[in-house]
């Protein structure tokens, strides 16, 4: 940005845009700072971001560089580590995967932050709906009590499940870089160990202090595990007639495909991204049908479709995400919802990842988190995947198969780090306190 | 209820399991327990494998709780392959989620392809009936003496104390389940508390408690086991008729000593064995 541009920009030049700015900061500062805003200001907060998200698809497109996060929890101080490892808002683009709320301590001010960042920053901050933005999820997990406990009355709570039910359901990246750049120097300070890794994946490991943790981490290979497992039902094949029997590596990700982020995973009701465009999403979560399956639904070991033991819910299998992603020209599918040790576990070829972006869970699994980046496409070619979600669409012929990289996914750098040390979080560590159960 | 311990601090790794275990000698027993951050997926992989269920999505495989008599060896441990181990791994006892009924009839209806297959059926409320692991020496023996109960209420010091999480799955936000084991050592006797609370929310609430008491001067170790549960809705009536306030009821519903008063027995064993 030039002085000039910078200066046609600033406030002052705008009296009444200054102070709209003024009292979106404020209410920025005081949240970073993990205090509530006065009932009135989340109600207006409220208001403004459904008036924003009334106009997004159920599907928003998000164009690369993005970093994608999972599940937060009301684990604000740990939302703050996260800003403080991918950089700040505006100068970072965010898609967050849902599950901002329950569980944690400060799920209400987690979420209003994001909130008044996202009617800030609107193209810089992407939210979508997890199972727990949800009235009926809420008064069971924390938000509802949590709500009541700061505000006296259910209002805030209230305000806030209005703004659920407008949330996307799901998010497509465009012109994800099929190559990994230069880590950009978010932290010049800061030392980190990376792992290049021979198809393009990344991971930096970084501590509370930004620098590496030390220890055996620092030999610290997440996939070793992870490969092994997910190696075996690639020797299966799909049902027959379906793109998934016998397919080769390079028919696993188009890499100039994008990447579609949902926070739980695949419906049976659901073969195109288009079909997620059509949903009536202004709702409450309900029970049964696709908008539920988007959200609840897990990948698992499986052939096909499977139901949970649980008697609700559905699990979906490698061959599925193969011919979702192969129909649908998607190199990857993101999501979050459930808990990874490692903060994120990539399954079935690389096909689909699971992101987990709330470390020390319930302040006491000691598990580490994970944020994906998906880098920019320089090469412009980037353009091509706009028709996505159109099924049969030819690639424009610029692009020869013969010249596609055999790659699985796009390019990605996770940068996994660990919940915020114990003095940041404004309470003593907790002492075991011994009492005389019986 | 409060759980601490080193994860709330440095990220620990599992090589170092001798780093985060503590230990307490008292008149001839070693009372040790170790905390350490769930389980990576490898390890999880591995225990499923073994197991032949899927594990809960926080598991602890690393942490455990044990009772060693120094002179004899013997030694009870709690640790959470050996809990999971007990849980049914058939369909005999699978739990059905509340909304399971309007769910199955309309989801399988809508979907053309008849998906029907329940994927790895076995009781995924992990309700196990684990009473602990004896590692070495001499069982159990059927008692009908009970805990002393007189003896632990009286407010002797307290020397050592721990909570140890073993195992906690969120049944796929239905609920809970939730093992874990806290201990208490004074200067002439012990009490170790292993609890299962599981509440399947609309459907079932669910405690098991093992209890073992050792009186530290005449090596007596006694063991008590004890499974308790209702109906969800009863119990949330309890709650009520006993004075919990409505905006109180679902936070007394997610703390098991608010809830072990109202829940009936089903079960009931006392076991005893002396070390010399």
């Amino acid at each position: 940005m030039s002085d000039l541009d910078r200066y046609k920009l600033h406030p002052a030049n705008f009296p009444e845009l200054k102070l709209r700015m003024n009292y979106k900061r404020r209410a920025i500062a005081q949240l970073r700072a993990c205090r509530p805003i006065p009932e009135a200001q989340v109600r207006e907060l409220c208001h403004k971001a459904r008036e924003l998200l009334i106009e997004e698809g159920n599907v928003v497109t998000v164009t690369a560089p993005v970093t994608i996060c999972g599940d937060i929890h009301g684990q604000f101080h740990d939302l703050m580590e996260l800003f403080r490892v991918g950089g700040d808002v505006p100068d970072t683009n965010y898609l967050f995967m849902g599950d901002f709320v329950d569980r944690g301590f400060y799920s209400l001010e987690s979420f209003l932050l994001l909130l008044c960042l996202k009617v800030r920053y609107p193209d810089r901050m992407t939210l979508i709906r997890g199972n727990h933005e949800s009235r009926q999820i809420t008064t069971v997990y924390g938000f509802y009590d949590e709500c009541l406990r700061k505000y006296g009355s259910a209002n805030v709570w209230r305000y806030c499940c209005e703004v659920f039910d407008y949330l996307a359901l799901g998010a497509i990246v465009l012109g994800a870089s099929t190559s990994l750049g230069e880590s950009k120097g978010l932290m010049p300070e800061k030392s980190s160990s990376t792992q290049p890794d021979d198809e393009g994946i990344e991971i930096e490991l970084l501590n509370h202090t930004g620098g590496v943790p030390s220890g055996p981490s620092a030999k610290w290979r997440p996939f070793e595990s992870s490969t092994k497992t997910s190696s075996s039902p690639a020797a299966k094949t799909g049902p027959p007639g379906t793109a998934a029997s016998g397919y080769s590596r390079g028919s696993v990700g188009n890499t100039s495909g994008a990447v579609l982020c949902v926070h739980g995973g695949l419906s049976p009701l659901i073969d195109g991204i288009d079909k997620i465009r059509l949903l009536d999403r202004k709702q409450e979560v309900p029970h049964d049908g696709a908008m539920c399956d988007l959200l609840w639904s897990d990948p698992d070991e499986i052939d096909g479709w499977g139901l949970s033991p649980r008697g609700a819910g559905f699990l979906f299998g490698a061959d599925i995400v193969k011919v979702f992603n192969h129909a649908n020209d998607l190199s990857m599918i993101a999501r979050a919802h459930q808990l990874v040790m490692e903060g994120f576990k990539e399954m079935f070829d690389n096909s689909i990842v699971t992101v987990w972006s709330a470390p020390n869970y319930c302040y006491r699994c000691g598990n580490i988190a994970a944020i994906l980046e998906l880098s920019e496409d320089g090469s412009g070619e980037s353009m091509l995947a706009r028709s996505n979600g159109e099924v049969n669409r030819s690639d424009g012929g610029v692009m020869k198969p013969s010249d596609r990289v055999l790659l699985a996914g796009p390019a990605r750098r996770y940068r996994v780090f660990q919940a915020a040390p114990q003095d940041s979080r404004g309470m003593p560590a907790k002492k075991p306190v011994a009492d005389y159960f019986l | 209820m409060a759980f601490n311990g080193p994860t709330d601090d440095a990220f620990p790794w599992p090589s170092q399991e001798d780093k985060f275990t503590v230990s307490h000698l008292q008149k001839g027993f070693k009372i040790s327990a170790r905390k350490l951050p769930i389980s990576k997926s490898g390890p999880i992989d591995e225990m499923s494998k073994k197991l032949g269920i899927p594990v809960p999505e926080m598991i602890f495989g690393n942490n455990m709780v044990s009772i060693e008599h120094v002179a004899t060896r013997w030694r009870l441990e709690f640790n959470a392959f050996d809990a999971l181990d007990q849980v049914d791994k058939t369909d005999k006892n699978m739990l059905k989620v509340a909304y399971s009924k309007e769910w199955s009839s309309s989801s399988r209806e809508k979907t053309h392809e008849g998906i029907k297959e329940v994927v790895k059926p076995f009781d995924w409320s992990y309700s196990t009936n684990y009473k602990g692991t004896i590692m070495n020496g001499k069982p159990f023996e059927d008692s009908e003496e009970p805990i002393p109960l007189e003896l632990l209420k009286r407010p002797d010091p307290i020397l050592f104390f721990e909570e140890v999480l073993l195992y906690e799955s969120e049944l796929d936000d239905n609920g809970i389940s939730l093992f874990s084991c806290k201990l208490r050592v004074m200067p002439d006797r012990m009490l170790l508390l292993c609890r299962l609370f599981m509440r399947l929310d609309k459907v079932l609430v669910r405690i098991r408690d093992t209890r073992i008491y050792v009186d530290f001067n005449t090596g007596k170790v006694i063991r008590e086991y004890t499974e308790k549960e209702d109906e969800f809705d009863k119990v949330r009536k309890s709650l009520l008729s006993s004075g919990t306030l409505p905006n109180d009821i679902t936070i007394a519903l997610r703390d098991p000593n608010q809830l072990a008063h109202l829940l009936p027995e089903v079960a009931h064993t006392t076991e005893a064995l002396n070390l010399p």
